[in-house]
């Protein structure tokens, strides 16, 4: 039985560490580690207008790619 | 008075100069309209963020900004994505503080039709998405004007765009591969452990799945560059050390499933992980030193004028070079560089020849003169008509030959490459022996492949591919600290083999500027007038007199000159306390009618005070401090040390003569010096070129090593590989020695490599090779190589 115990805790530190590297690999494909200078301070533009701001430029992407598809030409 | 901070920018200035606006106090106008404009945007916050930086208030003028709606414009700059928005690249000029960074975005997010504006902090450079039937690029380019900050475009080469890809892809590939092998390596430690204390079998099968999972996309993730390297090796016939890698790791992975799933002997996982991860890192930072020829080219291209002002009639307009058509009539202010080949028709001026010819002197144009593209106006404003079109002008030639020479230039095998070639294949010829001697020499099939796979591993190439990144980033940092910089580190053993170096006189030997080297002061005079009028030119002749007279004299008073003008290619009269003065070449004192002797073959100044001649100033280019120590260097390294200069015979000789080079070429021109380079390599030479001008460029292309001093042509440092920051010859002799010590440092390094597998692959071959000593000896053989690295930089601290 002891057996199980290690390969479960070998299983869930995988698991959860796996978890971190994937999470790390968004954040570099998404560019979030481009540009050192800006992610040090990235902590100062984080409040609700930011968020409010973030939603609204992703509203107008939508809107544009909806207008795209709808034009009948 | 008490200083206040301006409400905009917060520099300090003195109460009353203040405009007052209300509460608020600006130091100008541009600082008031943009602290306005940021209040009725609801962008106010941006001075709470900005902490406690400073910015400086905004210039007033700027061009218009319509041309950047110009069909020319968005067909060289602009792209459209698949959604059919269009995209720019900029540079945002005067970005101080994250803030900003921030107020740009916001700004521009709060126009009607941007779709996105990413801007990048470290380097500046924006990418704007927009939609164009909400919005125009100079209604974008206006905000970011009117918030204070300036934007350029910028061609964001498909060069640079795969650069920044492929760096990714090995950070992501890196990540997985140090994630994996971390982890590995204490699973590790627990087999280790039960290696020696004993282990149950069911316990070290849980080990080696866990180490399976882990070692799996490393292999295949990360190791997947390593089997496309050897993938393309083996297309063109050659064994690389990619092959050795993929080999050697594919086969231990295979064999180590093996192990796992009939539960015998002991699994290879953590040495298939540990050999990726260190070659990987090896081979990123091969990746990170490289250096884009294609990049350059790039960067050469924004040094020509894009557009021209052509006169119509009365009107002038601007309009893009590749529309201009032969006999256009184009104007030309002082400060601006010519884009086209032409024959002055009226104006006159001064004209900076020295990009093309390495003349320091400004040469004088008037009607009839030809205009050289490329060359820059000082003083001039002149009309001239275009005697050919932009593509077969002088700059457009000089830029194609460019290109060609630079897409020949001679890559020289380095010595890591050619070693792994012989390495790879002996190893894998080692390892089939092995395995065919234990098979015959009776001894199961497990076993024999099992000791086969042992070479392969041990033999581990780590070290190998870490000899050489690591020296050169050794010597690269001892390059850095005295002002050396190697852009690309391949370049430092091609340097390190030159047999012979090729140096350009103007501003390489000697300093670029005449000095004064003998003065004749016929009648005492006041010194004070004759250096105001000296000063009041940027010609460079005035410009040593002036130098001279603030170095020998003790106090200068300055003396009143009334009415002082510079009278083109002669020089300047004025009149000073009622005495009527002249400074100038013997052109100016014969037409004032003095007899001067004017045989020399240095650059001679008069001055003469109520047409009486009172001193002569000779003047000529010196050589650079050390010049003559660090040409003695440079022999010493047993190179053949070469003169090559625009300039005509006597002066080269006089410069050449005093520096101690023997072999000297004059009155070159700037095909002429490359097609030198050409013919020394024809030789057998490797020929490494110091310049600094555009008139070097063809040469500096086609040398090996270019190097270029740090105040030379922007389009010189761009083609170089190596660019001496001080200028100084001293720091030449220095990248010489730099380059041979790093490259000793790589043969040692190859060699620690070497030996260390002479030791260990016959061990292998015995059969004595287990996981744990696989993997403690390839730790041990890169740390040890990468220690010897170190030790090269603590010495030369």
């Amino acid at each position: 039985m002891d057996s199980w115990v290690i390969a479960m805790m070998l299983g869930a530190s995988l698991f959860l560490g796996g978890i971190a590297l994937v999470a790390f690999l968004w954040g570099i494909k998404n560019g979030q580690f481009d540009d050192e200078k800006k992610m040090m301070n990235q902590v100062q533009y984080d409040d609700e207008r930011e968020l409010n701001d973030a939603a609204n430029q992703q509203r107008k992407k939508e809107s544009v790619n909806k207008k795209e598809e709808y034009r009948p030409e | 008075m008490s200083k206040v901070k301006c409400d905009h920018c917060h520099l300090e200035f003195s109460d009353d100069v203040m405009i007052h606006d209300g509460e608020y106090r600006f130091c100008c106008n541009g600082c008031r309209g943009i602290f306005h404009l940021l209040k009725d945007e609801g962008l106010e916050s941006f001075y709470s963020k900005m902490g406690s930086t400073t910015l400086s208030p905004p210039a007033e003028q700027f061009e218009a900004s319509s041309n950047f709606d110009t069909p020319a414009f968005s067909e060289r700059f602009v792209t459209t994505t698949k959604e059919g928005l269009s995209q720019v690249s900029l540079v945002i000029e005067g970005i101080h503080c994250a803030a900003c960074v921030w107020l740009n975005e916001k700004a521009l997010h709060k126009m009607e039709g941007v779709i996105e504006a990413h801007i990048n902090y470290t380097n500046n450079k924006a990418r704007i998405t927009w939609n164009p039937a909400d919005v125009k690029l100079s209604a974008i380019i206006d905000m970011i004007r009117a918030i204070g900050y300036n934007a350029f475009p910028y061609d964001s080469s498909l060069q640079e765009v795969r650069a920044n890809k492929e760096r990714k892809e090995y950070y992501l590939r890196m990540a997985v591969a140090t994630f994996a092998t971390m982890n590995m390596m204490w699973i590790a430690v627990a087999q280790y452990a039960g290696y020696f204390s004993g282990i149950t079998q069911d316990i070290k099968t849980i080990l080696n799945i866990a180490e399976w999972v882990l070692a799996t996309p490393v292999l295949f993730y990360s190791g997947w560059v390593f089997y496309r390297g050897a993938y393309y090796g083996l297309r063109n016939h050659a064994v690389t050390m990619d092959l050795l890698v993929v080999t050697g790791s594919s086969l231990a992975y295979l064999y180590s499933i093996y192990i796992t799933l009939f539960e015998k002997g002991e699994a290879y996982f953590d040495s298939v992980a540990m050999i990726i991860t260190f070659v990987l890192f090896g081979k990123f930072l091969e990746v990170l030193s490289r250096k884009n020829a294609a990049d350059t080219l790039d960067i050469i291209g924004k040094h020509i004028p894009r557009e021209v002002s052509i006169v119509e009639g009365e009107s002038i307009r601007s309009v893009d070079v590749n529309e201009v058509k032969v006999g256009d009539v184009i104007v030309i202010r002082s400060g601006e560089r010519s884009a086209i080949d032409g024959e002055v028709i009226s104006g006159e001026g001064s004209f900076d020849e020295s990009n093309l010819t390495g003349e320091s002197e400004p040469i004088f144009k008037r009607i009839g003169d030809r205009i050289i593209s490329g060359t820059t106006s000082i003083d001039a404003l002149i009309h001239y008509r275009t005697t050919k079109d932009f593509a077969h002008s002088t700059l457009s030639n000089l830029v194609n030959l460019l290109e060609n020479a630079m897409a020949q230039k001679p890559s020289i095998e380095q010595l890591a490459n050619r070693l792994s070639q012989h390495f790879s294949s002996t190893i894998l010829f080692l390892a089939i022996a092995t395995f065919w001697g234990w098979y015959f020499w009776p001894h199961t099939f497990d076993r024999s492949l099992m000791v086969g796979i042992s070479v392969i591993i041990i033999a581990c190439p780590c070290a190998l591919a870490l000899a050489t990144p690591v020296a050169t980033l050794v010597g690269l940092a001892l390059g850095a600290k005295r002002g050396i910089l190697f852009k690309s580190a391949a370049q430092i053993e091609t340097m390190a083999k030159a047999t012979m170096v090729v140096l350009d006189k103007t501003g390489t030997i000697t300093q670029g500027r005449p000095e004064v080297v003998y003065a004749t002061i016929h009648t005492p005079f006041d010194t004070g007038a004759l250096h105001t009028l000296v000063s009041s030119s940027k010609h460079p002749i005035s410009r040593g007199v002036m130098e001279y007279l603030e170095r020998t004299e003790e106090a200068i008073e300055s003396g009143t000159i009334e009415e002082a003008r510079e009278i083109p290619a002669r020089g300047m009269v004025g009149r000073s306390n009622g005495v009527m003065i002249a400074g100038g070449n013997a052109l100016l004192m014969q037409e004032l009618g003095i007899e001067v002797d004017s045989v020399s073959d240095k650059s001679l100044f008069y001055y003469a005070l109520d047409n009486r001649l009172v001193a002569t100033y000779e003047l000529r280019d010196l050589p650079k401090e050390k010049a003559n120590e660090s040409i003695d260097s440079l022999k010493k390294l047993n190179l053949r040390v070469v003169m090559l200069t625009g300039d005509h015979e006597a002066a080269a000789m006089r410069v050449a003569k005093e520096v101690g080079i023997e072999e000297v070429y004059a009155h070159l021109i700037p095909e002429g010096k490359a097609a030198f380079i050409d013919k020394a390599h024809a030789q057998g030479h490797i020929v490494v070129m110091a310049g600094d001008g555009v008139n070097d460029l063809l040469a500096l292309a086609a040398s090996d090593i270019a190097i270029a001093m740090g105040n030379g042509s922007d389009i010189a440092i761009e083609v170089s590989d190596v660019v001496l920051m001080n200028d100084s010859l001293t720091s030449l002799a220095e990248a010489f020695s730099i380059s041979r010590k790093t490259y000793g440092l790589i043969k040692q390094n190859l060699g620690i490599s070497l030996v260390y597998n002479s030791i260990t692959i016959p061990l292998a071959m015995m059969g004595y090779v287990i996981p744990l000593i696989a993997a403690i000896s390839m730790s041990f053989s890169s740390l040890l190589v990468v220690g010897n690295s170190m030790r090269v930089r603590w010495m030369y601290k």
